[in-house]
């Protein structure tokens, strides 16, 4: 490891090549270079999620720390890791202070691997318009988490109005285990009628506030076209926002699934015993790592996204932005350039 | 399948889970259960593949009650699973274990694994759905199948499947394996059943179907005009451990030549299949299999080894023959190599040299596509007396990755090129997490996905090879080698006959 104090972009290039060559053959082969763009009171947390998703996707992490935009002079101080403590691969943490957390991006391209796509992960409140970071603009595939922001639903409306294909949420990803538990169970319905099964309606109890219990409502409704309710449970749902989910589905039946606040979930189908399952709570980096599986737009995404906000035709948008500049310093708001 | 409402094929995030079923283990305390099975299931549990409504039965002649048994699988589970042990899964599969006692003779044993097998049909909701896993000595087979028919349990319905699951060995050579499979197909239909060789279940493996058919870089110069030979190495550092029955009556062309070997030769030699599905894959290694010939002169190009004392890792081993429970005046082979060609328009003329062997210096498993020398080099002989030939090397295990070894110049004022290598490499630290064969094959079985397991005439193509090996190698001595060598000095001979030399992993 290697840190470099108050310099310069191309010295941490440098310094990324020289490390390459000394530090022998730690990892051939990258498959995308990874920007995360965190506050320093989450670096950390960042850091672990970003050496946890290396470790199953051969990636360049590039660690971004934009501090103190009104310091007077901008300087950059990086720390230049190969096989270290983030991950098998390579990796830079880059704080950069004053108006250069503007231009991050005049750091980070000369950085980016060669022609392998790029993914950037917002762990903080995301940028309203992702136009206006040019980290975002860059990328193939944006990440954001509108799980950490005061008003998770407001924040989903904000997400929809700007989605442009390529877009993601780990609010989305935390509904994954939710998703295919109910996909099963709905699977064992029809299995047991041999006939395919219709869902009429459905109901969540969790936490009306949280992003993931909406996407999930959104979702459920995209798929089968009914409306679904969240409503609040009685107990503290945990970050997923859901503590059960009920289905009715045709014939008057009904099944739910319930978690069972011990990392599972309990089923109850018509006809069947009820039966548990593992439903646990995942890490950050589990998480992320489920996004870097796939870099190409999220269609069940985006249409659960419309049903939870009531926006429509964002898979129509174009999956590339312009970069709008935006001085968070200057009095203006929004200058287009 | 039935439609889902909730399922949709761009939804790439939600896992292939199977339907509601049950798992039933025969021979559930032998090695295999304890070592890959257990914690395959264990693992798949706490990455949410297993279906809603699951059980596992065991059945094994120990006299063992469910406790006993409950307690045997969770440290097993424990011991050697390769995700995170979290207590609260295991307590839920524990719920769904039962065992069930009894020797394969007995019918009341099998009574009352039909009954648990009903039972659970209600109380678990597993709608009837089973897979055999019979993690049994071949030997047993007949008995523990004619004990499936005779209590019904092998018939799949419209409504439900039953599955068995086939350990190699298939057979003992082509007219035992035919019996077999004609056995097995009598109880269970042919689509029913799963021929496992863990091989196929490797990342890597997988992998290289992925190399050839998803790139336009490789397959042009897959074939014999650019290739000049290919070797296909399994090396084992370890000798036959306790295993000495076993080995005794198999040695290395049965145990590894026949199946895993003959599989990555047919993966490497096959034509693009027309679709990524498991009839056309199979048709397509089906295709090599039975294309494959034996080389005129057995003597030379047919070899076999056993080891003797010697070094390895810096320990003392023993001689095979002095292993524990071997005869020591065993003819075994522990070493085996063999020139085969692939009669097809693509191979004709290109040498497929096999070997595997126990007691080698290490363990590794590659494929190695030797390509021809440049017909012309516009430099001086001496600037290029240190060029080898390209080669193109899968690595199936360990360092899971691609090589790729051509020539480049040495820096310096002078015009000199040697070979150098450009790797891929998957590394432990990202295999580690994907999923272990067992674990793979195991969900592919309970989803019926049968792409990544041999069919029966493939197994019996497989055997029409080494049946004449072994015809030919009956009654003589097997050449011998060190223990910590590269196997006998005959099979560096072989290929120096043709003027080539193995490649060292």
């Amino acid at each position: 490891m290697t840190t470099l104090w108050d310099t310069t972009g191309s010295a941490v290039v440098k310094e990324l090549a020289a490390q390459r060559r000394t530090g022998g053959a730690v990892l051939s082969g990258v498959a995308l270079t990874l920007v995360v763009v965190a506050d320093e009171s989450r670096v950390t947390e960042a850091e672990e999620a970003a050496t946890h998703a290396a470790e199953m996707h051969p990636c360049r992490v590039l660690i971004v720390v934009r501090r103190q935009i009104d310091a007077p002079v901008p300087r950059l101080d990086a720390e230049v890791q190969i096989g270290g403590r983030l991950g098998p691969g390579e990796a830079v943490v880059m704080r950069m202070y004053g108006r250069l957390a503007l231009h991050a991006e005049s750091v980070v391209l000369p950085l980016l691997a060669a022609d392998a796509p790029v993914v950037t992960w917002w762990h903080g409140v995301p940028p309203e318009r992702i136009a206006t970071d040019a980290l975002g603009v860059l990328a193939d595939r944006r990440i954001t988490d509108s799980s950490l922001t005061e008003d998770p639903p407001a924040t989903l409306r904000v997400r929809a109005e700007d989605y442009a294909p390529g877009d993601s949420d780990l609010a989305w990803t935390r509904s994954t285990a939710w998703r295919a538990v109910l996909a099963s169970t709905l699977d064992s319905v029809s299995g047991r009628r041999s006939d395919a099964v219709q869902v009429h309606g459905g109901r969540i109890e969790g936490d009306p506030g949280n992003a993931t219990a909406q996407l999930l409502a959104g979702w459920i409704s995209s798929r089968c076209g009914c409306s679904v309710d969240v409503v609040p449970g009685s107990r503290d749902p945990g970050p997923s926002g859901v503590e059960a989910v009920t289905l009715r589905l045709d014939q008057d039946e009904q099944l739910e699934v319930r978690a069972d606040h011990r990392g599972g979930a309990v089923i109850s189908q018509p006809y069947r015993p009820d039966s548990t399952l593992a439903l646990p709570e995942r890490v950050l980096g589990d998480l992320l790592s489920e996004e870097l599986r796939r870099l190409d737009p999220d269609e069940p995404y985006s249409e659960a996204l419309e049903a939870a906000t009531g926006l429509r035709g964002l898979s129509d948008r174009p999956a590339v932005r312009e970069h709008v500049w935006f001085d968070p310093a200057a009095e203006t708001d929004v200058v287009t350039s | 399948m039935i439609p889902n409402p909730l399922r949709d094929p761009r939804d790439r995030r939600l896992p292939r889970v199977p339907e509601p079923c049950a798992l039933v283990v025969f021979g559930i305390t032998g090695d295999l259960a304890r070592k890959k099975l257990l914690p395959a299931v264990y693992d798949l549990a706490n990455r949410g593949l297993l279906p809603t409504n699951f059980a596992l039965l065991g059945f094994a002649r120990r006299d063992w009650g469910d406790t006993e048994f409950a307690e045997l699988a969770r440290d097993a589970a424990r011991k050697h699973a390769r995700t995170p042990w979290r207590e609260e899964v295991w307590e839920r599969l524990a719920t769904t274990v039962r065992f069930v006692q009894g020797s394969f003779d007995d019918d009341n044993a099998f009574d009352e694994l039909a009954g648990h097998l009903a039972e659970l049909e209600g109380s678990h909701g597993i709608g009837g759905n089973a897979a055999f896993y019979l993690s049994i000595p071949p030997a047993m087979f007949p008995v523990v199948l004619k004990q499936m028919q005779r209590t019904g349990m092998a018939d799949s319905t419209s409504d439900r499947w039953r599955r068995v699951v086939v350990e190699k060995p298939f057979g003992t050579d082509l007219e035992s394996s035919r019996e077999l499979n004609a056995l097995v197909d009598s109880v269970f239909t042919a689509d029913d059943v799963f021929r496992i060789d863990h091989y196929l279940g490797k990342e890597t493996v997988q992998n290289l179907m992925a190399l050839r058919f998803a790139n336009t870089l490789f397959e042009p110069i897959w074939n014999g005009h650019n290739v000049d030979s290919v070797q296909i190495t399994m090396a084992e550092d370890v000798g036959i451990g306790g295993r000495a029955g076993f080995y005794e009556k198999t040695g290395a062309a049965r145990d590894v030549l026949q199946n895993h070997l003959l599989q990555l030769l047919a993966l490497t030699a096959m034509e693009e299949p027309v679709e990524f599905s498991a009839e056309e894959i199979r048709t397509e290694k089906l295709k090599v299999l039975r294309a494959i010939s034996l080389p005129e002169d057995l003597e030379t190009f047919a070899v076999r080894g056993q080891y003797e004392q010697g070094w390895l890792a810096g320990q003392r081993a023993c001689g095979y023959r002095q292993e524990e429970g071997v005869d020591p005046e065993s003819t075994t082979e522990t070493f085996a190599a063999v020139r085969l060609g692939v009669e097809t328009r693509r191979w004709a003329g290109v040498p497929f040299y096999l070997r595997t062997g126990k007691r080698l210096p290490r363990r590794v498993t590659e494929i190695a596509l030797v390509f021809k020398r440049a017909p012309h080099l516009p430099f001086a002989d001496t600037d290029t007396e240190e060029l080898g030939n390209n080669q193109l090397v899968v690595r199936v295990q360990p360092d899971e990755g691609v090589t790729l070894k051509f020539g480049s110049k040495v820096p310096g004022s002078v015009m000199e090129v040697r070979d150098v290598s450009m790797d891929f490499l998957y590394g432990e630290q990202f295999t580690e997490s994907s999923p272990e064969a067992y674990e793979r094959l195991l969900l592919d079985v309970l989803l019926g996905d049968a792409t990544l397991f041999p069919r029966n005439a493939e197994v019996e193509a497989s055997w029409a090879v080494i049946d004449p090996l072994e015809e030919f190698w009956q009654g003589t001595k097997p050449h011998s080698y060190r223990a910590g060598e590269w196997g006998p000095r005959a099979a560096d001979e072989m290929l120096a006959a043709e003027g080539r030399r193995w490649r060292r992993p």
